[in-house]
């Protein structure tokens, strides 16, 4: 009898809680905020710190920011933008040119790229281009850093020699993304002219890449340039030596009618893009994938000690 | 009908990916049934009866917890590929043939056994044609609503290396290609119904209605 108590009082304690995670709502008597904008994410860790990042810039400026993190991918967001679901998100120059406004040819140089992305968005789809950030979140291929030395492989064309030469033995992972996108893996083994033997190629979830490696699942990986795991693991990116990979710097993507309505966002912004190198960005990668912080945590450590927020 | 076009267009890819897909859903139901069949039966024998609760209770486990997470649990302990995914698939798919193997026996009226019992019948004897012929009809029920259930859980088997047709679901969702998903998510919804009317059919073979 008493068990049976015990577990009606814990059904009733998850309810509660259950309940209480729904009410964020403000009491009635406060004036509600004018300013509302509706930051958006993909879902691997740089994106969700990008978001936060601009979440609680645009806090300490008096916004009130609605939290769409998180969402599914490139296309998600971006469609997601163009029908006004979110207002603003971090998207990557070598992404937009090749996948959302598909030029055939990458640009390698970042300015470069930067301009015509910025110039072309405006003009086709009313998306603003606020500063972009120093750093370069390119793709790359990974492998342990003991095999890659022992193997002699520093670069995608010693990569592309080896598998050739032993053509059924390199196992191989990337997430769904990579491996269909144009820009992708079918471009980089039609340059470097190799294959992965088809059966030895595993797809799988994004983040879990960097353990598979580790974990010798599988012996080459790809991975972005930009996070902590590569280091905190061991393992090497591989030099780019035919520049195949485009340039990806990231830069808030602002919808042109919520541009116009808060012009403050490019001031607010920008200084906070110009901050983010590669350092940077690796560092607060490394807080939250290696150190387990979450990205609010880590966002907001780094916005205090840059002096960007109050 | 573009996810139609897209099957036609790689036919070999398509097979590959729905013979993963029910290798997956086959191999973890061989051993749910391997598995959760005897244990249900011994959960209901006198000597058991006291701890059933507690084993259905870390059974549970498997389902209560959602399905990506015992996906990603199952990675944790036996790496990528197809041997995580079907673990995890056998773990989700146990807790309804292990509660309605021991709910159907249970079920069965005390009166039965006992008279099974006045006739000079063993417990083995009992078990084997009183008990699991009148229990076959709910057991089978259980069996299979976690066969079904797992046709559409594999196609997370993908996130960790295992394929099958979440393959296509989840590249379709990242390049926001619709025909993509629908080619990995229709014949799922099918290879699930098609599945379901099969068991039925087993069924009424094993277990006619009284």
């Amino acid at each position: 009898m008493k068990g049976r108590w015990l577990l009606f009082a814990m059904l009733a304690a998850v309810l509660v809680l259950a309940g209480c995670g729904g009410g964020t709502e403000k009491p009635a008597g406060e004036p509600a905020p004018q300013k509302v904008v509706t930051v958006g994410s993909k879902e691997f860790t740089e994106q969700l710190i990008l978001a936060k990042v601009t979440q609680l810039v645009l806090e300490d400026a008096g916004f009130k920011v609605n939290d769409k993190c998180g969402l599914g991918g490139t296309m998600i967001c971006r469609n997601a933008l163009l029908n006004g679901g979110i207002d603003v998100y971090w998207e990557y120059t070598g992404t937009c040119l090749l996948v959302q406004l598909k030029h055939e040819k990458p640009i390698t140089d970042p300015q470069e790229c930067y301009r015509v992305v910025k110039e072309e968005d405006l003009q086709k789809n009313n998306l603003v281009w606020l500063g972009m950030a120093p750093f370069n979140n390119t793709y790359v291929l990974m492998m342990r850093k003991p095999d890659a030395e022992r193997l002699g492989v520093k670069s995608l064309s010693d990569l592309a020699a080896y598998v050739n030469e032993h053509p059924n033995e390199v196992r191989f992972a990337t997430d769904a993304e990579f491996f269909a996108r144009p820009d992708g893996y079918p471009a980089l083994e039609k340059l470097y002219g190799f294959k992965f033997p088809p059966d030895k190629v595993i797809k799988l979830d994004p983040g879990l890449v960097y353990k598979a490696l580790s974990e010798k699942q599988v012996d080459v990986a790809m991975g972005f340039a930009t996070d902590a795991r590569i280091k905190a693991l061991n393992l090497v990116s591989l030099e780019d030596d035919k520049q195949f990979f485009p340039v990806y710097n990231p830069a808030p993507v602002v919808r042109k009618p919520v541009m116009e309505k808060y012009p403050e966002l490019a001031d607010l912004l920008n200084p906070v893009a110009a901050k983010l190198t590669t350092e940077a960005m690796i560092a607060l990668n490394y807080a939250v994938d290696v150190d387990h912080k979450t990205p609010d945590q880590a966002a907001r450590e780094w916005l205090t000690a840059e002096g960007l927020t109050r | 009908m573009g996810f139609v076009d897209y099957i036609l267009a790689n036919p070999a890819e398509f097979l590959k990916l729905i013979r993963q897909h029910l290798v997956l859903v086959g191999v973890a139901g061989a051993f749910t049934i391997a598995i959760g069949l005897p244990l249900g039966v011994t959960l209901t024998r006198p000597r058991f009866q006291r701890v059933a609760e507690s084993v259905v209770g870390v059974v549970n486990i498997g389902q209560s917890v959602p399905s990506l997470a015992v996906v990603g649990l199952a990675m944790g302990l036996l790496g990528l590929g197809f041997r995580p995914a079907a673990f995890a698939l056998f773990l989700y798919g146990l807790l309804p043939v292990v509660r309605n193997t021991m709910t159907g026996i249970l079920e069965v009226p005390a009166a039965v056994i006992e008279a099974a019992r006045g006739m000079g019948m063993t417990a083995a004897q009992v078990l084997l044609r009183i008990e699991l012929p009148l229990a076959m009809r709910v057991i089978l029920a259980g069996i299979r609503v976690s066969l079904v259930v797992n046709v559409g859980t594999a196609a997370l088997a993908f996130l960790i290396g295992g394929g099958g047709l979440g393959d296509l679901i989840f590249t379709g969702i990242a390049l926001m290609d619709t025909p993509l998903v629908l080619a990995g998510a229709v014949p799922t919804a099918i290879l699930a119904v098609v599945l379901d009317a099969l068991m039925g059919l087993v069924e009424r073979v094993a277990a006619p209605a009284v």
